[in-house]
């Protein structure tokens, strides 16, 4: 028999734990599941219980994010599954039916109502050289450093439009790590530009430019430079990263590339569900389409958090929060009144948050500054599908012919990493409004013995 | 406005491969899709080239055993069809006839076995039965519970990607005029003969004019058929397949089960691919009836039966990762024999739908297109749609 | 690099991977102890190319290993290493 829970929260980041704690004292049977041993999703990835960290990711905006992750932790009736991945989310009659996998095996709950605020990930974008080894993501790098304490490399450059990864090469540096160099594609003018035209609302965000500022700091007294306009053409080596290639025909020493052109909602299980999402933004992907009480188009789903587009974590919290009491006040347990004062902070900060994130977006957008692929560049990890392939499959259709004819998308991450740059493609050709693959089981790849009737 | 010899409905395998034939044989040939090409069953099943008998036909009573034995006569020339259509259309199709197991379990399914070899021998095609270990000295991941087999050496399995896409190329290259995303809104009949359609691809109409209309939508067949006030009793099926991550090369041949829903092979880029029919749930129409354009749902017992069916006869499936479930849209008849020819009730129009359309897709095609052409062709007779002429009396 | 101020990490434990012994402490992912190994190649592409970890957040599926013991093939990301598991690579 399924454990059965009156709310399951999928991601146990800012967003799923605010719709926790929206909900406490009101005595319900909650579920929350993260494919991280512990909460705090990406933003605050904790390192493993067995480690004890001193003076732990300091900082104000830490700071705020840890109190709620203790606070959460303080909650009662709150399940914990940590280590635990979704593989399904599906409708069995009057509640939703979930299954969940990890290395002992497939676990079966069921659930009223489902919260689904599994954030973000970052924008897999395809160079020659990207599938060397010693090339992650800027956020698998951070992660490393924030939860295993364990810096992935001896010289580190870091590459994008992010503005992020001055604080990732600062935490890197502060770790007693080495960046070589960190490498925006844009010139530092366009960045500028952009806050200008939304001075007011730049100046509400002001924390993070303090925090970018502080980042700055840190990276010049220890002597890492800083490259406005450097776009990232090639990563040469051989069994692994030993330099990169700038367009400008500069060469860096490196044995560790993190990319970070921005970040896309992690949206796959709304959209195997049939929910209704929308064009992230211009680095791509699918957001989650949610009402003021963050329902999804399908009733008793509801959504919050990056997977809803990404804005950071205070705006997830934000999120968490209309959530949780949403859901409180469809299932009868608050009321209207209450439910509207609860949450009139959470909307007037929710409000300025997605101001500030689309000043950021328009800062750190990658559209005019991705770099270009190579013929023989892949584009698809899994299944190894190359530039070429793509771009010859022109009047190919939609997303999803394309996938069908070259194998694009059809791999292990179903078009995680592909999805974006293909549809860039397309988009190239007009085809704006493509819905991108079909999202199908398992979320994740799952041994086929797990999922056999036992016999 | 268009006017051409043929207008074809549907972008699928068989479609795609009848514009092909037609435009060779020197017709006007215009193909309209609603989707992509090869968007529905055609690129959606899993690959199978099976020419045993398939279980379903053993299962319901000798009746419709001995009915289906009759489509034995189209196997034998979809075998032949297969062989050459790599050289044929000059594309890697990913073909690979390296034979097929149909497995048995049980002393009952042996029998089951035996009864259908005995139908496909007195048929022509030369399946052989083999006990347990002789299958497994054939395939060594056949597990202990295998207890006989039988064998057919023109069994195997292609690439439902690539074929379609290949046969729109070449009857593209013929001559076909072929749009996707195009919507058949009306079907009219002329007099004294021939047809008028209204379509609609984004904002644009356009009519269509044709001697012959040929529909082979798959699951949509009757919706479009109804458009020219006939019945085709077909009904939509939604079979669940699954994809296993890619390994090291473990099954050569196509395996079938004679008495539980099981086929499984491994495709050319090492992915093993499982179904064998087990059923996915149909969406709904708010306003009852079934809803073919949207996605079909998984039912979780199938899922877990049709892996257990997997495991059960290659143990090492098991530690395989799963990644991905899906579900296509087929469509059955009354009687599980495919529709395919004229239908003589409205001159000039012609059907073929119905399952199987994989493996005997090229087939149908090629033998439609010799009908259309004004050719009598025997093998085709026991697929008339003019065996559910009754249903016809007061349409047309 | 292991961070080594400020951090005192779980007993120390010891895995194998692909035949060689690896240190490694309880807490540690799979992937944190072959990277701190300096083992940076999860698996070989089609044609042949070596491939390393990706995203580090269990979406990407380039760090797939196989536990032998289970035969069981998992994502090394998102996995913890225990003392004494044998792990396969595809490299």
């Amino acid at each position: 028999m399924a454990e059965h829970f009156d709310l399951a929260i999928v991601g146990g980041g800012p967003a799923g734990q605010a719709a926790a704690i929206a909900l406490q004292g009101l005595d319900l049977s909650i579920a929350v599941i993260d494919e991280q041993a512990q909460p705090g999703g990406q933003i605050l990835r904790q390192p493993p219980a067995q480690f004890a960290v001193r003076l732990w990711l300091p900082g104000r905006a830490y700071d705020r994010l840890k109190a709620q992750t203790e606070h959460f932790g303080r909650l009662d009736r709150v399940s914990w599954l940590g280590r635990h991945t979704v593989i399904e989310i599906a409708r069995d009659g009057a509640h939703f039916a979930l299954l969940t996998e990890n290395a002992l095996g497939v676990r079966a709950i069921t659930a009223d109502r489902v919260l689904i605020a599994a954030g973000c990930q970052d924008l897999a974008v395809p160079l020659a050289g990207w599938t060397l080894p010693g090339v992650y993501t800027a956020g698998a790098i951070q992660a490393f450093v924030k939860s295993q304490q364990y810096v992935p490399g001896e010289r580190i450059v870091l590459a994008g439009t992010h503005p992020l990864q001055l604080l990732i090469a600062a935490q890197i540096v502060a770790a007693g790590g080495t960046v070589a160099e960190v490498l925006f594609a844009q010139p530092i003018s366009a960045m500028f530009r952009a806050v200008l035209t939304k001075p007011l609302v730049g100046l509400r965000g002001s924390g993070n430019m303090l925090a970018a500022a502080a980042a700055l700091r840190i990276l010049r007294r220890a002597g890492v430079p800083v490259s406005f306009g450097s776009a990232l053409q090639r990563i040469e080596g051989e069994s692994r990263v030993t330099h990169v290639i700038l367009a400008s025909g500069r060469r860096i020493a490196c044995d560790t590339v993190g990319l970070n052109y921005g970040f896309v909602p992690q949206s796959l299980l709304p959209r195997m569900m049939g929910a209704k999402v929308r064009p992230a933004g211009a680095a791509g992907g699918f957001a989650a389409v949610h009402d003021e009480w963050m329902r999804s188009s399908l009733p008793g789903l509801y959504v919050a958090g990056e997977t809803t587009g990404v804005a950071g974590a205070p705006a997830s919290q934000a999120e968490g929060e209309l959530a949780g009491v949403g859901i409180g006040l469809d299932a009868g347990w608050i009321d209207m009144a209450e439910a509207g004062r609860q949450t009139r902070r959470a909307r007037s900060r929710h409000r300025h948050l997605q101001a500030f994130a689309r000043l950021l977006d328009t800062v750190a957008n990658p559209l005019p500054w991705f770099p270009v692929p190579e013929d023989d560049t892949i584009i698809c990890r899994c299944e190894d599908v190359d530039y070429a392939t793509l771009a010859a499959q022109s009047g190919g259709g939609s997303a999803n012919a394309v996938k069908l004819i070259t194998r694009c998308g059809m791999g292990p991450c179903q078009g995680r990493n592909c999805e974006p740059s293909l549809l860039r493609m397309l988009d190239d050709r007009g085809l704006t409004s493509d819905p991108g693959f079909t999202q199908r089981f398992p979320a994740r790849p799952i041994p086929v013995s797990e999922l056999a009737d036992p016999g | 406005m268009s006017k051409t010899d043929v207008l074809i409905i549907g972008g699928g395998l068989i479609g795609c491969a009848t514009a092909l034939h037609l435009a060779r044989a020197g017709a006007s040939v215009r193909l309209v899709e609603a989707g992509d090409i090869n968007a529905g069953a055609s690129g959606q099943n899993a690959g199978s080239l099976h020419f045993q008998m398939e279980r379903r036909f053993l299962e319901n009573g000798a009746a419709l055993a001995d009915q289906a034995a009759r489509i034995i006569a189209l196997n034998r020339l979809a075998i032949d069809e297969w062989r050459g259509l790599e050289v044929d259309l000059g594309v890697d199709l990913h073909v690979s006839q390296k034979g097929g197991l149909m497995v048995a379990e049980t002393p009952e399914q042996v029998a089951l076995l035996e009864a259908k070899s005995r139908r496909e021998i007195s048929g022509g095609l030369a399946t052989q039965l083999l006990d347990g270990d002789a299958a497994r000295a054939l395939c060594p991941a056949l597990g202990p519970d295998v207890l006989a087999a039988s064998y057919l050496a023109d069994e195997g399995h292609a690439d439902p990607r690539a074929l379609t896409p290949a046969f729109a190329h070449a009857a593209a290259e013929a001559g076909a005029v072929i749009s996707t995303r195009q919507h058949v809104l009306s079907i009219t009949r002329r007099s004294p003969g021939g047809f008028d359609v209204a379509a609609k691809k984004g904002d644009e109409m356009e009519t269509l004019q044709a001697d012959q209309i040929f529909v082979a939508a798959g699951a949509w067949t009757p919706a479009v058929c109804a458009l020219a006030n006939l019945h085709i009793p077909l009904f939509p099926v939604a079979l669940l397949m699954n994809a296993t991550e890619r390994t090291g090369p473990i099954l050569p041949q196509l395996i079938q089960h004679v008495g539980r829903r099981l086929s499984m092979k491994q495709a050319y880029a090492g992915n093993v691919i499982i179904g064998g029919g087990w059923p996915s749930r149909l969406a709904q129409r708010p306003d009852g009836g079934f809803d073919l354009n949207a996605r079909a749902s998984i039912i979780p017992l199938s899922r877990s039966g049709n892996l257990r069916a997997a495991i059960d006869i290659v143990p090492q499936i098991g530690a395989l990762n799963l990644i991905r479930s899906w579900t296509g849209v087929t469509t059955i008849s009354a009687d599980q024999l495919p529709i395919a020819g004229a239908v003589s009730r409205v001159p000039g129009f012609y059907v073929a739908a119905g399952g199987s359309a994989f493996t005997l897709g090229p087939t149908f095609a090629r033998l439609i297109a010799r009908v259309m052409g004004g050719e009598r062709v025997e093998a085709l007779d026991v697929l008339s749609p003019d065996r559910f002429n009754h249903l016809n009396s007061f349409m047309g | 690099m292991r961070i080594e101020q400020d951090v005192t990490r779980g007993a120390a434990i010891e895995i194998s991977v692909d035949g060689i012994a690896l240190a490694a402490f309880d807490g540690e992912t799979i992937a944190t102890a072959m990277l701190s190994q300096g083992m940076a190649m999860f698996r070989r592409d089609a044609r042949g190319r070596p491939r390393g970890l990706f995203c580090n957040m269990g979406t990407c599926g380039e760090c797939m290993v196989t536990l032998t013991a289970e035969n069981r093939r998992v994502r090394a990301c998102v996995t913890d290493a225990q003392n004494g598991m044998d792990i396969a690579t595809d490299g």
